[in-house]
């Protein structure tokens, strides 16, 4: 008897012993030079050395991607974006097959929203760029840009006219005036190139947020679901606290970067159909497991209607997405709502 | 035969009684979530800010004294005004959440909402 007992004692220490037992430390950190953003990443790890040894190779596999995609930027021994533009109507540019494969996804992508996630729109969002950069450096000059110089910008703003050889490794822009902007696209689709090539490495609980672009590989601790706050536009609380898990979570909204103007708000995110920006919502998230196609479709729904926008989100498989209305309501795809854990 | 003498119900009752101990204290551990701001310059942590103190002022960090950050009476902060040429930092608007962050790259600043116990009804990261 007292050998049970002696058993049953032994058990219950050490179940209380485990319970009790040091688990795996949450870490943060954050980058402040990649992708014009701020990026933050959270995960576990037995260590903060075992931590920072992942960090390190995450920026140094995303400053990768950063350098290729960078339009405003040139780098040694490096033909990104802007070289691409800068070569616009002279010749083909040799690039990293990473950029090639980013145009032929921006091009699938184009013809999937009906061209309204277009990389080929960089003229027209270079104008808007600047007058907004005019105007945060002096509000009394801040201004709209005329409707005809828009036009005239967007008349080289055809894709179609973005020629890939994927053979040679080439990109050309058929005609001088032409300018790749992939802010729509770019820090989605390098953040799952990433993620991907860390699953693979076996990495199982990190969580990734670049500008609002969110990735997370595996869960968190005790192999619960990361938990991801919606901020709310319009102020105030959380709109959800989402549980991520294997998955992205992408919002695209115009209340960061933006000016006002005769008390109106003109912000980054611009409708290629109208060239200003686009009215229909304050803010939207787009829910799956690929980030690329959760950033294009983030914009993409963001610059079509409601029920446009919910179209596309049922016409693909896993997607889920939330809108939030000026008037604060917040509009649901079928499924959101089983992610939402607060 | 009898499954168990009193002495063993007593050696029972203890364990129990420790287990019941050792749950409430860790309970109350995840319970403290006060929040935190910090303030990051190039990521190293320069100023740490708490929230629950019910004052209101306005105050910089002496690696960016031309950046404002303002925390209010409620435990919310912000970045109030920046030299910075985009403004995207206080456009962010106000924090209270943990896992919030706003920054303010060309002046190379992180604000961001930190709880430091463990919070497991808190958001890992904020977007939007």
């Amino acid at each position: 008897m007292k050998k049970r007992m002696l058993a049953f004692a032994a058990l219950l220490l050490m179940g209380l012993l485990h319970a009790c037992e040091k688990p795996q430390q949450k870490f943060e950190t954050e980058f402040i030079d990649l992708f014009d953003t701020v990026s933050q990443v959270v995960g576990y790890a037995a260590d903060y050395k075992e931590f920072s040894k992942f960090t390190k190779k995450l920026h140094e596999a995303l400053l990768e991607y950063h350098k290729l995609y960078d339009i405003y930027n040139s780098y040694e021994e490096v033909n990104n974006l802007k070289t691409i533009n800068d070569s616009a109507g002279k010749s083909p540019v040799k690039v990293d097959k990473r950029i090639v494969e980013l145009i032929i996804f921006s091009k699938k992508i184009h013809s999937q929203t009906n061209g309204l996630v277009n990389i080929a729109l960089g003229p027209v969002l270079k104008i808007w760029h600047d007058f907004r950069t005019l105007a945060a450096e002096n509000p009394k000059e801040a201004a709209v840009p005329e409707i005809a110089l828009l036009k005239q910008a967007n008349e080289y703003t055809n894709i179609e006219d973005v020629l890939v050889d994927e053979a040679a490794s080439t990109v050309f822009l058929r005609y001088e005036g032409m300018a790749l902007d992939v802010g729509a696209i770019a820090k989605g689709y390098a953040l799952e190139r990433v993620c991907e090539a860390f699953e693979h490495a076996g990495y199982k609980s990190i969580l990734i947020n670049l500008g609002g672009n969110v990735r997370a590989i595996g869960a968190g601790q005790n192999d619960k679901p990361f938990r991801v706050g919606i901020k709310n536009p319009l102020g105030g609380k959380f709109l959800n606290i989402i549980a991520v898990r294997d998955r992205s979570l992408v919002s695209s909204g115009g209340y960061e970067r933006y000016y006002m103007f005769n008390g109106r708000r003109y912000h980054h995110i611009i409708d290629p159909n109208t060239l200003c920006p686009s009215d229909y919502f304050e803010a939207v998230s787009v829910l799956c497991r690929d980030s690329a196609l959760a950033d294009a479709l983030s914009t993409a729904i963001f610059i079509m209607d409601y029920e446009s926008g919910l179209a596309l989100i049922n016409s693909l498989e896993g997607v889920e997405a939330l809108w939030v209305l000026h008037s604060g309501e917040i509009k649901y795809s079928k499924g959101f709502k089983a992610f939402i854990v607060n | 035969m009898k499954f168990c003498k009193r002495t063993d119900l007593a050696v029972i009752a203890l364990i129990l009684a420790l287990a019941g101990v050792f749950y409430t204290l860790h309970s109350a551990r995840q319970k403290e979530t006060a929040a935190f701001a910090e303030i990051y310059y190039y990521n190293t942590l320069v100023e740490t800010v708490a929230l629950t103190t019910g004052e209101e002022r306005t105050f910089s960090v002496k690696e960016a004294p031309n950046v404002l950050f303002r925390l209010y009476k409620d435990g919310a902060i912000c970045f109030f005004s920046s030299d910075c040429p985009d403004k995207i930092c206080v456009n962010t608007g106000l924090l209270s959440e943990v896992g919030q962050m706003a920054a303010c790259l060309p002046n190379g600043l992180v604000l961001k909402i930190v709880s430091l116990a463990a919070d497991e009804l808190g958001a890992d990261i904020a977007i939007g």
